[in-house]
This record gives C-alpha cells, structure tokens and sequence, in this order.
C-alpha cells in the first residue's frame, strides 16, 4: 500500500504540488475582503511604501536638473508677477486717493501720467504727458490725491515740466493749520522740506498739518503739504526752524492732476494797482 | 544549492523591484510586462516543474504583496506558467531552454495560458470579456515577449534553432 502511494506521489507529486499551490492562490484570491488578509495587506502597503520612496529617489535622480530648470524659470516669473502686482497695488492706491480728491475738489482737475524725472543737484522735476492741447499753462499747480506735487514751469504741445516742492528753487506760501501760521515752504535736508518765516511765537508741534496758504498767488489754499516732522527754537534767530515730511512720496509717483486754477482776476488787479502806487 | 537559492533569491527581488518600476514608468493603457513572470519560467525551465511552481507561487506571493496589494493573484498566474514552462524543461540541455531565443516563445506560450486561466478572475465585472481578454492576455504576453527578447539580446546568446 505504502509502496502504491510512494509510486503514485513520485508519478504525480508535480500535479498535486501544482493543484495544491493553485487551490491555495484561489484561497488567497477569494478572501482579500477579509480582516486577517487586509493585515497581511497592510505589511504589504508599509513596506511597499518604502520600496516606492526608493524608486521614487531613483526617478527623480534623473529628472532633478530638468525640474531645477522648471523651477527658476517658475520662479523668475513669479518674482515679474510679484513686481507688477506691487506696482499695481501701488497705482490702484494711488488713483483711489486721486478719484477722492477729484470728488472734493471745485477747480477743473486735468489727469496726466508721469513719464520722465530728473533730479540733480538739486534740481527736482517731473514730465507729464499733458500739455497746451490740454489747457495747460505755466503756473498751473499739480497735485495727488495725497497733496501738493509743485507747479508747472515749461509747457510744450503734449508735454509739461513740473518743479516739485523738493527743487531748490521752488517758494510756495503755506499755513500751519493748528498754529494759524503762515511761511514759505523750500526744499529742506534730504526728503524733507523747510518752513521759514514762522515767528517764534506761536506754538509748533511735531505732526502739525502743513498746507498751502491763502496769501498764495500761485496754489489755491487748503491743499496739503505735508506734517511737521520737527520745530525748535534756534538762540538768536526770530523765526522757527520747521522741518516738515512732504505728504507727497515724489520718487513713487506714478500720475497725478494738473489744475487749472485762476487766482480772482479782481484781486490780482488791485494788488497790481497798489504796489504801482507804492512804487 | 544554498548557493542558487540565494542567487534565484536575489534575482527574484530583482525581478520584483523592475516589476514595480516599469509598472509605474512602462505601463501602457494598465497594461505592463510581466517581469515577474518572465523569472519563474527562466527559474521552470533551469530548474524544473516542481521547483518552478513552488517558486512561482513565492515570487507571485511576493510580488503580490509588494506590488498589486491584491493577494493570490500574481501567485496564481505564475503558479500556472511555471507548471507550463516546466514541460520545456530539458535535463541535460538547460542553456538551450532558458537562455535562447527558445526563452521568448517559451514564455510566450507560459505567459497566454497562464493570463488565460486567470482571465475570470481579472473580467469579473467586466461586461466586454473579449476587450479584457485582448487587452489583458494578448496585451500583456505580446508586451512582456518583447521584454524577454530584449534580455536574450542583452545576454547575447543566440539558439542554433533560431
């Protein structure tokens, strides 16, 4: 018996193997629902988790120069993209205080874009890109929506020259608003201004409004200057020495309004008509 | 022995780790080439029937575990092709078999039947039997026969019967 069933496995030992491991394959197969094969699943996925990180280290061994490049193009767009939304910002702020500014005002207000700055040595003008076509004339004060840009000083058909308030030359009437003071604003120390001719008497304070006065013949009064940034007393010296932060960042701007003010013809005439006399 | 079992061993982890990497890099429409398969033929005909079918159910097992997460199956099919690549298997000519272009057709041949037999496992579900059979069982042993070309090329060895 024995004998018969040695000779039988050694006949058949390859067909009951292979009907064995098939018959087990299917076992497998019909139970991957159930709790002890999902665990034996579970082994499987960690350690293929490694097996893939592995392989992944591999392919992307090979693709690291081509992804680099990919990515500092990626990020060279980004920074323009950055950049244009900054200036955006910027601008859109800009024309927001401008649009307000526009509503307020009575005078007929003319938008123009900067297109060129010079400043050297102490020079400090601005190119618009309005000029006679658009009723521009020399005088004309320019303005933001922030306050007082300075005033135009050349004019060609599409173009006008603009002295800002930080030009050496540039003298426009202002006022102290709390102090009731009135002086002449001038180009001061680096990005700030100077009003002289404040008298020593009246009480100056550091964030005091500095706009532009009524005695002008050039700005009509109430547009702003900026804000006192320091007052003191020097010995020997019957005026304050102000420095005052412009209001208006000249290096940043982008646009602004030329406006076409005309000072009372009234006024002007008898002014004339006196200092002839005087004369 | 303990030798070969080491080497097979080594060749088996071989296969699996390719098997993984081409599934993710060479798969074309689902369908990848059997690697794994392609081993336990080359293991049947060096070795035999019985040492192939034990192998190929371990490999299979193996690769189940690590690459498809789906148990039984890979075992499955390489079970069936180990049982069919063993009947090629010469005692006395083994380099005939396994390392000639003889390997290509043998492991075409293993490869169909064993997709064959598998076939009501994978197209269950499957209302299109005849997509499944021509994607699954064609596709695949016509891909992985070019793959078994291929590393008879790369071994450099041709068969006088070619």
């Amino acid at each position: 018996m024995f004998k018969w069933i040695s000779e039988f496995y050694r006949l058949a030992k390859n067909y009951i193997v292979f009907a064995l491991l098939l018959s087990f394959s299917f076992f497998l197969i019909s139970t991957n629902n159930n709790v002890q094969t999902r665990g034996l699943q579970t082994v499987g996925l960690l350690t293929t988790s490694y097996l893939e990180d592995a392989v992944r280290s591999v392919g992307d061994y090979f693709t690291l120069k081509s992804r680099n490049t990919e990515l500092e193009q990626e990020n060279a767009q980004l920074i323009d993209m950055m950049a244009k939304i900054r200036r955006a910002l910027i601008e859109n702020e800009q024309l927001r205080t401008m649009l307000k500014f526009r509503n307020e005002t009575q005078a007929p207000l003319v938008p123009a874009n900067v297109i060129g700055r010079s400043s050297e040595e102490g020079k400090c003008f601005v190119t618009f890109d309005v000029g006679e076509n658009d009723n521009i004339r020399v005088g004309d004060p320019v303005v933001t929506g922030d306050g007082l840009v300075g005033t135009v000083i050349a004019v060609s058909r599409n173009f006008c020259l603009v002295r800002t308030l930080m030009d050496s030359d540039s003298r426009i009437a202002a006022r102290l608003m709390n102090a009731s003071a009135d002086g002449i604003i001038v180009a001061g120390e680096v990005g700030q201004l100077t009003m002289k001719n404040v008298s020593r008497r009246y009480a100056v304070a550091r964030g005091d409004i500095v706009e532009t006065s009524s005695l002008s013949s050039i700005v009509p009064a109430g547009i702003i200057i900026g804000s006192v940034s320091s007052a003191f007393d020097e010995p020997g010296n019957i005026f304050k020495e102000i420095e005052v932060q412009p209001a208006v960042d000249f290096s940043s701007i982008t646009a602004a309004f030329v406006m076409q003010y005309n000072r009372p013809s009234e006024a002007s005439d008898l002014e004339r008509k006196e200092l002839k006399k005087a004369r | 022995m303990t030798k070969r079992l080491l080497g097979y061993a080594g060749l088996g982890i071989a296969a699996i780790l390719i098997q993984k990497f081409l599934d993710n890099f060479a798969s074309i429409n689902q369908v990848s080439p059997q690697i794994v398969v392609l081993f336990v033929v080359y293991v049947a005909l060096r070795e035999g029937q019985l040492f192939g079918i034990c192998n190929g159910f371990i490999a299979g097992f193996f690769h189940d575990l690590l690459v498809t997460h789906f148990l039984g199956l890979t075992s499955y099919i390489a079970v069936v092709a180990s049982f069919v690549a063993g009947f090629f298997y010469k005692e006395g000519d083994v380099e005939l078999a396994a390392k000639t272009f003889n390997f290509t057709w043998i492991s075409a041949v293993s490869l169909f039947i064993s997709e064959l037999a598998a076939l009501p496992v994978v197209a269950s579900g499957e209302l299109n039997y005849f997509y499944v059979f021509l994607k699954f069982t064609v596709g695949t042993t016509v891909y992985t026969s070019v793959f078994a070309m291929i590393i008879v090329f790369v071994n450099g060895r041709k068969s006088r019967y070619v």
